[in-house]
């Protein structure tokens, strides 16, 4: 057995041993612990990778190659940060009554199972099973949207899923097209969708067929990173579901699905010249980013705020890569993965901030929480200072590279638009933030929050800021190699 | 004389689409999904006679036994269960919904021509065809309120993706056809439960009702 497929085999043993029925403690030790050994599988893939060996399995069917081995690692931490923090977030939510024993070991095996997906995402070079991955991502995390079991959560999970198959057989009909533009080329087999098989013979693809399939492939794919206009099912699940799983459905979802929209845009790249799906990248990057900029000044919830600044970053990252630059690729990875280390805090304490005050709108937790629950409102405050690109932590410093490849290169119109819908989010994200943490506190609240304390939650949260603030200042020079490593796949350079 | 086999069930896949558009009775629509999914397992065996492809048999089993038969004979038992049969007023009425059909059907048959293989003979005519039930069903989606009516434009949209493959291609490989079978029936039987679940919360499942969440 190679240690790529012990990455993957990891999360499922844990997803199957989550759903016994055993006493709490060994359960919190078998979501924990499964989770860091795929997080150490992990980095030990990637450095396997690093060494320079390329990782595969069954015939190249899964492969590890720069662009995989970053996806990997920092979907991989994801899981780790998520099944930490669920020890938390369960034993409060038990303590309230709210989580049935049949429900948690629900969680137990969904939570694990989400992770093994988005790495087999990460890992697979075969479209078809790309797709597949992408699907059973879908899949999982309806039942978390609609873990609450509220109408609300309901509703969220259907528009979800509607919403997401959708999406995904328009996925599926560009990784068919994709497959027909290459017919009495590419073969048959499993061989045929190989991504490294298709790119090799890129030049000779069917054009039109080629351009169409890219198309439904961008929006699909598109519909699942949450692109503007297909992201409108990202604020209602981001409320309704939990925070373990919130922090999963942004990061390694979107990182997972932007693989994806890398892959075809690379075979396009290759195949019709940089100027076709990097245009068509570049103006769903910008659309998103302008959509979120309305619905971030008028939002009423603490997690729909974080969807729409997730559509900003997945439009800052599909900016990036659209732009075509090599200096704005590296913008965009690295963009990429100091959003993977920042949003875990952004998720754990607005989480917090939730169950303390027993709902997330703005309404119920009242102005002035900073009064009320100090350091959950003190680090949701951090949180909203890194994740809107402030110096001197990392998102600045990726999108000022983003910034000045663009206005380098041909776009300028298009990259000043970017910048001035950026300065309007950062100003109407700390608008809503300060309104809801340092507002005047009413004198007798309607409904008193809990009190805080240090428990496994917040213990993980505390954790998250450390690597969100630390992250800014250093970056481990193995993860740095994986980002450039990623640039040259993008870049198409060996 | 196989290629004017598969034109025609090609055609007949058509018309179920269509009659599914002029139809109201759940259980009706769900038999015209049952008999649309045994077509296309149809034009799967017939393709694979002609070009003497196993693998084909194999898909055309699965789409047969799986969309045949496993998916309608599970939303028939959940239309049961929660006790609604009829779908209300859709929000465009029939006769012009099978206008608006007709011109999508000119709009797919119009881009099936650009296609690699487009241009001549039968594969024009099922690309055509599949691009056509594809308008149509996310037309569905759009105009129609029940939850198990969506799920059928669902799974009208998917079946044209499989019909595209396997006039555009020979059908994909054997392995990723299985991975995708097996998704989409657990799409299914999930989207199963959530609709029980919403029955059990709305006593209705109308999903228009399903509209809280905005902004």
């Amino acid at each position: 057995m190679t240690l790529l497929l012990w990455t993957l085999i990891v999360p499922v043993g844990t997803a199957l041993l989550g759903v016994l029925p055993v006493p709490r403690w060994l359960k919190e030790t078998n979501l924990v612990g499964g989770l860091a050994l795929t997080f150490a599988l992990s980095i030990a893939t990637a450095g396997r990778f690093l060494a320079g060996s390329t990782p595969t399995a069954f015939g190249e069917v899964l492969r590890v190659d720069g662009l995989s081995a970053l996806v990997l690692v920092l979907s991989a931490f994801v899981g780790l940060m998520s099944g930490a923090y669920s020890v938390g977030y369960l034993r409060r939510n038990e303590a309230r009554g709210l989580v049935s024993p049949w429900r948690r070991r629900e969680f137990d095996a969904l939570i694990p199972l989400y992770v093994f997906a988005m790495l087999l995402v990460a890992v697979s070079n075969n479209l078809g099973i790309l797709w597949i991955a992408v699907e059973l991502t879908t899949l999982v995390s309806v039942f978390l949207v609609a873990f609450h079991n509220r109408d609300t959560s309901l509703e969220a999970a259907w528009k979800f899923l509607v919403l997401g198959s959708l999406g995904l057989g328009f996925a599926l009909l560009g990784t068919v097209l994709l497959f027909a533009s290459g017919r009495g080329l590419l073969g048959e087999g499993m061989k045929g969708l190989n991504w490294t098989h298709i790119v090799a013979m890129a030049g000779r693809l069917h054009p039109l067929t080629l351009k169409l399939g890219v198309v439904f492939a961008l929006v699909g794919y598109g519909t699942k990173a949450g692109l503007a206009p297909m992201h409108t099912w990202k604020p209602d699940a981001y409320r309704e579901a939990p925070s373990p799983a919130g922090v999963l459905m942004a990061v390694g979802m979107l990182n997972g699905a932007l693989y994806c929209l890398l892959r075809f845009h690379l075979i396009a790249k290759a195949a019709l010249g940089p100027g076709f799906s990097g245009g068509l990248l570049l103006a769903l990057g910008l659309l998103s980013v302008a959509v979120a900029t309305p619905f971030i000044l008028i939002q009423w919830n603490l997690k729909r705020l974080l969807a729409y600044s997730s559509v900003e970053h997945v439009g800052i990252m599909a900016v990036g890569v659209g732009l075509g630059a090599e200096a704005a690729t590296f913008g965009a990875m690295l963009h990429m993965t100091y959003h993977t280390l920042a949003k875990p805090l952004s998720f754990f304490s607005a989480g917090t901030l939730a169950q303390l005050h027993s709902s997330s709108d703005f309404e119920e937790i009242g102005p002035g929480t900073l009064g009320r629950t100090p350091v959950a409102s003190a680090l949701f405050l951090l949180a909203a200072v890194i994740l809107t690109g402030s110096p001197p932590f990392g998102m600045f410093f990726s999108e000022m590279t983003i910034l000045r490849a663009g206005f380098a290169g041909p776009h300028v119109a298009a990259v000043a638009l970017f910048l001035s819908c950026l300065v309007l989010l950062f100003c109407g994200f700390f608008y809503q933030v300060g309104r809801l943490i340092l507002g005047e506190s009413p004198r007798s609240p309607a409904r008193p929050p809990q009190p805080e304390r240090l428990d496994a939650g917040a213990a993980v949260t505390l954790l998250a800021a450390v690597v969100a603030v630390l992250s800014a200042f250093y970056l481990p020079p193995g993860l740095l190699d994986l980002i450039h490593a990623a640039v040259r796949v993008v870049e198409g350079q060996p | 004389m196989n290629q004017d086999l598969v034109i025609l069930l090609a055609a007949g896949m058509l018309v179920t689409a269509y009659l599914m558009v002029g139809q109201k009775a759940l259980f009706t629509a769900i038999r015209l999904y049952s008999l649309q999914s045994i077509l296309l397992g149809g034009v799967a065996v017939v393709m694979g006679l002609s070009d003497h492809r196993a693998h084909l048999f194999a898909s055309a089993g699965l789409t047969i036994v799986l969309k045949g038969v496993v998916i309608p004979w599970f939303l028939m038992r959940v239309i049961d269960r929660v006790g609604i049969h009829r779908e209300i007023e859709p929000i465009l009425n029939v006769p012009s919904s099978l206008l608006i059909c007709l011109g999508l059907t000119v709009v797919g048959y119009r881009v099936s021509t650009g296609l690699a293989e487009g241009a001549q003979g039968a594969t024009h005519h099922v690309i055509g065809a599949a691009l056509s039930m594809l308008l149509m069903g996310l037309f569905l989606m759009v105009t129609r309120r029940k939850a198990v009516t969506q799920i059928l434009a669902l799974l009208t949209v998917e079946n044209a993706v499989f019909l595209v493959a396997l006039g555009a291609t020979t059908g994909m490989p054997l392995i990723v056809e299985l991975g995708i079978s097996f998704d989409v029936i657990v799409a299914v039987l999930v989207l199963g439960v959530l609709v029980r679940r919403i029955v059990d919360r709305f006593e209705s499942m109308d999903v228009s009702r399903l509209s809280k969440l905005k902004g």
